[in-house]
């Protein structure tokens, strides 16, 4: 038996495989931006009938079952549409969300991170166009601009948290007569009276740069000269070693003795079990932490402090809010009047109210009743004058971890000028990649 | 039959060649359908190894963000970028071979021990072994979450102990202090994986002939002249497997970097896998794939040093 009678030779097999693997090589080193979906925001008005199945992709595990027992109600309301949850862990989804939810297979309804994920999904037209949506009034206007751009609505942030230190109340009260300090002596002097009394003043995830860049928020709100500090570091317009920020540093050098033992080496879980415990009686992260502080057992008051960092007469804030949690609609679902048709019914106040009193998040649906004891006792901060978390600005992650480094560096014991200057070399840096 | 017939007659061995070729042929030769068996894994090979890598390199002349239609090609800029003016890059690589030094002398030196200790076939030995690699068999992310909890300043077990015994001053913030947080990961790395490369020595010493130790012992040399003369340049090729293990696991140390820093880690614990995969997630593919070549030319590098630097070690022994 030859060959030939074979029908291949041994010559033709490796042909064959030879352009079988030229091809597949070929095929995978098509042009960046070739492949994926839609690079164009999506402007298109939404029609036709909600129906069919979608999926709703977000970090929020911990809300799972609030989100369930609404999908069920909403199929009770719209049948010919079923919702499910595609759920990642946030630090997951701050990395690979929009590689996912560009296919269009999952996240017919998504979410983004305000701030540079929301901004790279705009861009990178995941969005589509909800300005001329009916129940757009519903939500609060002002709490919703960040999910504005160029004018444009493309999403609606859902969930109000104040990143700002939580505190146990009654340890504050005991230590500083219940009023909240107006300057940085009268907070310092607060951290004086609560160490005197055996607590830790501050718990600070210093070891989980995440949550350990809440605080800055805070710190930086009234020492900056404009309040879109951040930005102008980004754009090279402030540096690190301006005086706002090294007087920034130097107030963090002077929180150290106030803040737990080691506290660049802390995550953020021992963080809410020292506060939990009533070992500490601040937990500089956000409000965002109540819910889980409150599944470890503390049953104490909690309300919201943050540092004021100048004299109360130049105190331009008293703390900070951030609008986050950016519903929207994927361009790429095919599904889009269904997935509409799930965020409409998100944000009527009936069921804004469900999320927000089982999630113990504020929202910024407008008219919401807050029967959930931590969320009434925080409710005074919605008219209160905060700042929209400024470190959200930022839209290089590494510029961003670079400058809230510097802070966790100066705890560590780094000089404030040698920590500044390591920060804005690596900002100038990145600027100029 | 004819031929056969010839054959058996003892012709000249020159007639007798191509006969014999025949029946190799006959034989020996491949099934041409045989060549498509490995087509599957080629193919996989291809698209998901070769088609990356190749366009790594093109992506890495481009300033790409990972989702626009639109780049513009940058030339080499971004690897000029890289070697003269990225601080965090250069501080992952140093990160990186810090804790592959450490990673690679200890991991080796220790898994050599406890492979000389352990090698009997002893009840003893063999349930040993057993405790020593069951770190092994633990992802990596559960082995981050057992050593975050020791490692932590306030709950973990070393700051506990220390605290219990009167050593206060040695308390230690571990992943919180900038110069020492990648030994403390580095430390993580050798107690999960000493005992899986110790399997790997302790097949290496079973493998030398007992005669050998025997005629050493008659000849006086002491313990540590066997295991210099004998032991060690025969378990070169088990040496050289556990070094270039070790460095590959050293340069892929990933999910134990997240794990135990967070995503993104602070500069102290970042790694290069980690500065890539932190550089992909702020939108920057074609400055991500110029930092994947360069890593990969690192590897190259670090492997074919390490490599001559085994084979010289036990020449010179």
């Amino acid at each position: 038996m030859n060959t030939r009678q074979q029908g291949f030779s041994r010559r033709a097999a490796l042909q064959l495989v030879g352009a079988g693997g030229v091809g597949a090589v070929l095929a995978g080193c098509a042009g960046p931006g070739s492949t994926g979906g839609s690079t164009s925001t999506g402007a298109a008005s939404i029609s036709g009938e909600a129906s069919g199945d979608i999926s709703f992709a977000h970090w929020r595990a911990e809300d799972k079952q609030v989100f369930d027992d609404l999908i069920k109600k909403f199929a009770a309301t719209t049948p010919d549409v079923s919702v499910r949850q595609d759920i990642s862990p946030s630090n997951d989804y701050q990395s690979s969300a929009l590689q996912r939810i560009r296919g269009g297979s999952v996240g017919d309804v998504f979410v983004a991170f305000r701030g540079a994920q929301f901004v790279d999904m705009v861009e990178a037209g995941l969005y589509t166009d909800v300005s001329n949506q009916d129940f757009v009034q519903n939500f609060d206007p002002a709490l919703i601009e960040a999910g504005k751009q160029d004018d444009t609505q493309f999403g609606y942030p859902y969930q109000v948290v104040f990143n700002m230190p939580v505190t146990n109340a009654d340890l504050v009260s005991k230590a500083g007569g219940g009023s909240a300090p107006k300057d940085w002596d009268g907070f310092l002097g607060l951290c004086d009276d609560l160490k005197s009394q055996g607590v830790v003043p501050i718990a600070w995830p210093g070891g989980d740069p995440g949550n350990a860049g809440q605080l800055f928020n805070a710190m930086v709100m009234n020492n900056a000269p404009s309040d879109d500090m951040c930005t102008k570091i980004e754009s090279g317009e402030y540096k690190c070693t301006d005086d706002w920020f090294l007087t920034t540093l130097q107030q963090y050098v002077q929180l150290k003795p106030y803040f737990q033992d080691n506290a660049t080496g802390t995550a953020v879980e021992p963080c809410q079990q020292i506060f939990a415990t009533k070992k500490a009686a601040m937990l500089a992260t956000g409000s965002y932490h109540i819910a889980a502080v409150r599944a470890l057992g503390a049953e104490f008051d909690m309300d919201l402090i943050a540092p004021i960092t100048v004299s109360a007469d130049e105190a331009k804030y008293e703390g900070i809010y951030n609008a986050t949690f950016v519903l929207g609609v994927n361009s790429a679902s095919k599904n889009q009047a269904a997935a509409l048709a799930w965020l409409e019914y998100l944000s009527t106040p009936e069921v804004a109210g469900v999320y927000a009193n089982g999630t113990s998040q504020n929202v910024t649906v407008k008219d919401v009743e807050y029967t959930n004891p931590d969320l009434k006792a925080i409710a005074p901060w919605l008219t209160r004058k905060t700042l929209l978390a400024p470190r959200f600005q930022f839209n290089n992650l590494d510029i961003r971890t670079a400058v809230e480094g510097a802070c966790i560096a100066v705890v560590g014991g780094k000089s404030p000028d040698a920590a500044a200057a390591e920060a804005q070399r690596v900002v100038d840096q990145q600027r100029g990649q | 039959m004819t031929a056969t017939t010839e054959t058996r007659a003892g012709v000249t061995p020159a007639a007798d060649r191509p006969r014999r070729g025949r029946r190799r042929g006959a034989h020996g030769r491949v099934h041409p359908g045989l060549w498509f068996f490995p087509v599957p894994a080629l193919l996989l090979y291809l698209v998901f190894f070769a088609g990356p890598t190749l366009q790594a390199f093109q992506y890495s002349v481009t300033d790409w963000d990972g989702f626009s239609a639109d780049f513009a090609n940058v030339g080499t800029s971004n690897f000029g970028s890289i070697v003269s003016n990225d601080d965090l890059f250069r501080g992952a690589l140093t990160n990186n071979l810090k804790f592959l030094f450490v990673v690679v002398i200890a991991q080796t030196a220790l898994s050599l021990l406890l492979a000389v200790l352990l090698q009997r076939n002893s009840r003893s030995s063999t349930a040993l072994r057993a405790l020593f690699f069951l770190p092994a068999i633990l992802s990596s992310v559960s082995v981050a979450f057992v050593w975050k909890f020791m490692y932590d300043p306030n709950f973990g077990l070393i700051n506990q102990v220390l605290g219990g015994i009167g050593l206060d001053g040695l308390r230690s913030a571990f992943l919180g202090n900038a110069d020492q947080a990648i030994f403390w990961v580095a430390l993580a790395q050798v107690w999960a994986h000493a005992g899986q490369l110790m399997v790997i020595f302790i097949a290496g010493l079973q493998q030398i002939p007992a005669e050998l130790y025997e005629s050493a012992s008659l000849d006086g040399a002491s313990q540590w002249q066997r295991f210099r003369f004998v032991t060690w340049p025969l378990i070169a090729p088990a040496t050289a497997i556990v070094v270039a293990y070790t460095t590959i696991q050293s340069f892929k140390a990933f999910d134990l970097i997240l794990g135990l820093g967070g995503n993104p880690p602070k500069g102290s614990l970042d790694i290069l896998s980690t500065r890539i995969y932190t550089t992909f997630t702020n939108s920057k593919f074609g400055y991500a794939a110029a930092e994947s070549i360069v890593f990969m030319l690192i590897i190259a590098v670090v492997s074919l040093l390490q490599r001559r630097a085994v084979r010289l070690t036990q020449h010179g022994a």
